[in-house]
């Protein structure tokens, strides 16, 4: 008796649960519906079917469950014996998802398959690509059906029954033997192609390619071309500055850099020698401020004060002063090391441009040449299959041959506004996700050595040592690279 | 004597000796630890889980307001917009809990630490006093972790993985200041507490099994513990390493990882020789292996529930012992497909390739296994079975994609796409945290001496698992598609504008899964207190656990001797029997040792066994005052 009323009782209580959850859940609908279609006349076309339906099956299928438990307690309350069990249900709900997943499966490869990047690549080793992610696709789906599809049947095919007792069955190596081999024997055939594969590409051929150096730094990236000469001036990351964010050898902006850390050392050492004074000022005003109160109406300036006041007294402030010392003389010195050196010094830099849109010519081969300024970046060109990480202190490079114009893309896609562009694929910074740079495929070399002709080169070719010159005259953007750039 | 009675003369003999301070919070008995470990794992995911629909509001709708952002996290959601840099700090922390504290912690430490005495027949752990202390270093790292998420600059946003130079430079991001320093503080202690657990697990598994529990008599949630257990222990101090090697590079000046670099708004540093990809290869090194040491727990679970509720042995135990250790063996030699686009030596890679695509077989096998136990089975859908049974499908699905990504070719396309996202969530997050669950389930009784409510546990189940799936599935397209990971926002990029009706969808989905957590808060937590009473053996499982005292919580497991064993524990539905099962602790009248003579035959020496455990025993009489 007491039995039957505990159940009763708990039945009701997880009944009530449920009430409650789906009262929190409906907020969640609604909200996802007021953003998902904002309020508008009542236009059945404009809506967002494929999300309503969506949430209608999830619906449904809460809705089915919760329908078959209801009948199974109601029916056992009635009869008092178990007539529906939890088990049934459970293999009746297993094949329900099984057949509404597989539906579901189909919907995301018809509907979001076709913009997978697949069979449009526009690069050469990109139809490489493409046919080693078929044959996994091909494997992979039909092991991944087959299995799932055992999986649930099998739920619902041997669920719970009093009267059956199970298979004693401990193993079989036949089959255990087959399922060894099998797999072994299909990954082998994979490994032997993802290899082939794999060395195609990172083998490239780089005898006639072009070379670009492909520049990474928070937030942007730049290009830069050799220019005329065909040779890349050197570089070197003591260099950079806001007039020169490559760091190219160019004795004037060096030699100009050189001179402003000097400058930036002898106003910091003067800091240093009034660092007594300015401790008492920056505690006299700490014990200003406190005496009148105003701790409380301006917490945000009392903190500040106080932080300087403190790092006065405590000698931080001149440690912090004194290692940016160190740091900047640090700097002179190396670059006074590279400066004494000629062959660094030997003016191929100078016709060197560095652009902010990388153009490529359909059918010419390329070796990306990547650098990075201050964190780990990566290039990443899905529609040329290709990415490769940019890293400080390290060169890395990827090879690859376009082989589809920008306006062929165009027309495909039927989009007049489509473009390439290489993003940004390694964590970076808060402005990462807008860190990206256009490509544009040209059909031919004309078309690539008009625009490379507009492009201005890092010193502007006056015959005289470029002391006056400006190295960066191409784009105004470069003399402030923090901002994202597009 | 009956068991009660054992227990009522115990009691009155020693309840008087443990205090609160010494039964709840310092305690040595380990399956207070456990629960200790459980309770903390569920509060870290929740608030791990909390953290990614945070973000996940801001990835479907970038343009929207919501004052529940600028509510939680005030001068980081001003307006009810998410900042950038605390984006990078959620992914980041959601990473960190979910891969360390839930997965890790939260998983291997509540069940390994429940079970491993239980089902081998010991007292207690090695060293009861050690895994305290793991249970506490593991507690501080988590506080420590928290706070790193309110200092003023806030928590580290350099992904789960914090690569140097953007994690070791303060000015790089606001996150790589305090916020970094605490979280290299939180991940050493939780490298201590998984050290001091590991070694405790090992040497158990191997010193402390009772009489006749030779090797190949271990549950294969024993086998899986114990493999995890080793991985942690090896790998874990190469991360320890390059934490501390990150932390030098950070506070004293050292260039372990840092190389020609400058800095926006500072100029050159002086760093030189340094390489950022050494970090890579350091992390990576456990990284990889940290995956298994996640998986492998609940695949354990998952054999041992598969079989109980299936009312049959598992098939093939040996194949799924000999897969766990190929498995373990080479996650230790595949870290490098992490790094196949580094620059790393294209060679290297197609090395790490051919050996990580090896790993494949093994799993296959586990899998087959799964579906082949399944196969003619009297299937009992317990919540454990179904969340066990969903591992399965998360692994198939989850696991199938690592063909691709372990593909150093096809990896150069979706390397860091929202294919790796798809992929790693659904074969590790996923399936391991439904491990967790179905152990949660499985093992409550013994944990609690109460039984879950079933209906709670149905309805928890597939709201879950359809949402796991409408959440992770479509991310697939999303990643083959070009999109990138750890986007902010893809608005600003026109060819990610299709996705922005499936972030949505994502997102409710999210949202859906993260509700019906609470359906399994309120059943655990008030199935603690008003639970049904369980009997001794609800599930009718075959496993020594069970033949410990589960009304009462008795530090040394037994009242009286510890169990013999007399045979594997996966003999279910014996045709000889009545009863579909057939305990591990229970005698055969009939014919003793007949039907496994090869097994018996490789049980350990009576004597031997006898001495280690009345050795340990009255070690722990000693130190408890149990005698």
């Amino acid at each position: 008796m007491t039995i039957t009323l505990n159940r009763v009782l708990r039945n009701s209580l997880s009944k009530k649960v449920l009430t409650a959850f789906s009262l929190i859940l409906a907020p969640v609908f609604a909200m996802a519906a007021d953003v998902v279609e904002p309020p508008q006349e009542f236009n059945p076309s404009a809506w967002d079917w494929s999300t309503l339906l969506t949430l209608a099956l999830m619906l449904l299928v809460i809705l089915v469950i919760a329908r078959a438990f209801d009948i199974g307690s109601l029916t056992e309350k009635i009869s008092g014996k178990r007539l529906v069990s939890p088990h049934k249900i459970n293999g009746w709900v297993a094949i329900i998802f099984l057949v509404l997943g597989l539906i579901g499966v189909w919907y995301e490869m018809v509907y979001h398959g076709k913009y997978v990047l697949l069979n449009d690549a526009a690069s050469e080793h990109g139809a490489v690509y493409d046919s080693m992610f078929m044959w996994t696709f091909g494997f992979t789906f039909v092991v991944f059906i087959i299995t799932e599809v055992l999986l649930f049947y099998f739920m619902f095919r041997y669920s719970y029954d009093e009267n059956r007792k199970a298979l004693y069955y401990f193993h079989n190596n036949k089959l255990e033997v087959i399922w060894t081999v099998v797999p072994a024997i299909v990954l082998t055939f994979l490994v032997l192609r993802g290899f082939n594969t794999w060395s195609k590409i990172t083998s490239a051929d780089n005898e006639d390619a072009q070379e670009i150096e492909v520049f990474a730094y928070q937030f942007g990236w730049k290009a830069r071309y050799a220019g005329a000469d065909n040779k890349f001036g050197d570089n070197s990351f003591t260099f950079i500055s806001g007039s020169n964010p490559l760091g190219l050898a160019v004795e004037g902006s060096v030699d100009e850099l050189s001179q402003s850390l000097t400058d930036e050392i002898a106003g910091l050492e003067a800091l240093i020698a009034s660092a007594d004074d300015s401790a008492a000022v920056w505690s006299a005003r700490l014990k200003n401020f406190e005496a009148q109160g105003r701790q409380r109406a301006y917490p945000e300036e009392y903190k500040k004060i106080r932080e300087m006041a403190m790092d006065a007294e405590s000698g931080a402030y001149v440690r912090g002063l004194e290692k940016e010392i160190k740091r900047k003389s640090t700097n002179i010195k190396r670059i006074a090391k590279f400066r004494a050196d000629q062959n660094m010094f030997n003016k191929a830099a100078y016709d060197d441009k560095v652009v902010t849109e990388i153009v490529l010519v359909k059918n010419q081969p390329y070796v990306f040449k990547f650098r990075a300024r201050d964190v780990i970046h990566s290039a990443y060109m899905p529609e040329f299959r290709a990415q490769m990480n940019c890293v400080p202190g390290m060169s890395t490079q990827f090879a690859f041959t376009p082989i589809k114009t920008t306006d062929e893309a165009r027309a495909e896609k039927g989009n007049p506004e489509y473009d390439y562009f290489l993003y940004c694929n390694k964590i970076c910074g808060a402005a990462h996700y807008n860190m990206k740079i256009k490509i544009t495929v040209v059909e031919n070399q004309a078309q690539y050595e008009t625009w490379l002709a507009q492009q201005a080169p890092v010193v502007a070719p006056v015959e005289a040592p470029a002391v006056e010159a400006d190295p960066a005259t191409d784009t105004t953007s470069q003399a402030t690279p923090s901002v994202a750039l597009n | 004597m009956s068991t009660a009675a054992l227990h009522a003369e115990h009691e009155a003999h020693h309840h008087h000796k443990e205090s609160f301070i010494s039964k709840y919070v310092f305690s040595m008995d380990h399956k207070m630890i456990s629960k200790q470990f459980l309770i903390t794992g569920i509060i870290m995911g929740m608030i791990g889980m909390i953290m990614s629909l945070l973000f996940r509001l801001q990835l479907a709708w970038p343009d929207d307001q919501f004052s529940i952002i600028e509510t939680l996290l005030g001068k980081w959601g001003v307006d009810g917009k998410l900042d950038p840099n605390f984006y990078m700090g959620l992914v980041t922390i959601h990473g960190t809990i979910m891969v360390f504290y839930v997965l890790t912690a939260g998983l291997s430490g509540t069940f390994s630490n429940l079970l491993i005495p239980l089902q081998v027949g010991a007292r207690d752990m090695a060293s009861p006093f050690m895994n305290m202390l793991s249970y506490w270093f593991f507690f501080m790292s988590s506080v420590v972790l928290l706070i790193s998420v309110g200092v003023e600059t806030g928590p580290a946003s350099g992904g789960w993985t914090v690569y140097p130079p953007l994690s070791a430079l303060d000015k790089a991001m606001p996150g790589s200041g305090l916020g970094m320093t605490l979280w290299l503080v939180a991940i050493i202690l939780f490298i201590v507490s998984s050290l001091l657990g590991g070694i405790n697990y090992i040497s158990t598994v191997l010193n402390q099994r009772t009489k006749g529990m030779s090797m190949n008599r271990l549950p294969l949630t024993i086998w899986a513990f114990f493999f995890t257990a080793v991985l942690g222990l090896l790998s874990f101090p190469v991360l320890l390493g390059a934490g501390l090697f990150l932390i030098f590079d950070r506070s004293f000046g050292t260039s372990f990882y840092l190389s020609d670099i400058y800095l926006e708004g500072v100029g050159a540093l002086e760093n030189i020789g340094g390489s950022p990809v050494l970090y890579q290869h350091l992390f990576w090194f456990l990284g990889h292996p940290e995956v298994y040491i996640i998986l492998m727990p609940a695949l354990g679970i998952t054999s041992e529930v598969i079989s109980c509720n299936a009312r049959k042995p598992i098939f093939g135990y040996t194949a799924m012992v000999i897969s766990l250790l190929g498995i373990a063996f080479l996650s230790f030699i595949v870290w490098g497909h992490h790094m196949f686009i580094t620059g790393m030596n294209p060679f290297l890679g197609s090395v790490f390739m051919i050996l990580t695509l090896i790993i494949a077989v093994p799993s296959a096998v586990k899998a087959f296994n799964y579906i082949t136990t399944l196969w003619k089975g009297n299937l009992r859908f317990t919540p454990a079975m179904l969340f066990s049974i969903g591992l399965v499908s998360f692994f198939i699905s989850g696991g199938l994609t690592g063909i691709y990504l372990g593909n150093a070719a096809l990896d150069i396309q979706m390397h860091d796409s929202y294919f790796v996202v798809a992929h790693f969530h659904l074969v590790m997050g996923s399936a391991a945290i439904f491990g967790m669950f179905a152990g949660i389930y499985q093992w409550f009784p013994r944990m609690y001496g109460r039984m879950m409510n079933n209906t709670l546990g149905y309805f928890h189940f597939w709201i879950t698992f359809i949402c796991a799936y409408l959440v992770f599935f479509p991310m697939h397209f999303m990643g083959l598609a070009g999109v990138p990971r750890r986007y902010y926002q893809f608005t600003l990029v026109e060819q990610f504008d299709v996705w922005v009706d499936v972030n949505k969808l994502i997102t409710v989905a999210a949202i859906v899964a993260g509700a019906a957590q609470l359906l399994f808060l309120y059943n655990f937590f008030v199935s603690i207190f008003r639970g049904k009473k369980s009997p001794q053996n609800p599930w009718g499982a075959n496993t020594l656990e069970w033949s410990a005292p589960i009304d009462v919580r008795l530090h040394g497991n037994w009242p009286g001797d510890l169990p013999t064993v007399y045979r594997g524990p996966y003999e279910y539905s014996r045709p000889d029997r009545e009863e579909d099962f057939f305990p591990q602790y229970v005698p055969d009248e009939s014919a003793p040792e007949v039907l496994e003579p090869e097994k018996a035959k490789s049980a350990p020496a009576e004597k031997e066994v006898e001495e280690e455990s009345s050795v340990f025993f009255a070690a722990i009489k000693r130190v408890f005052g149990l005698g």
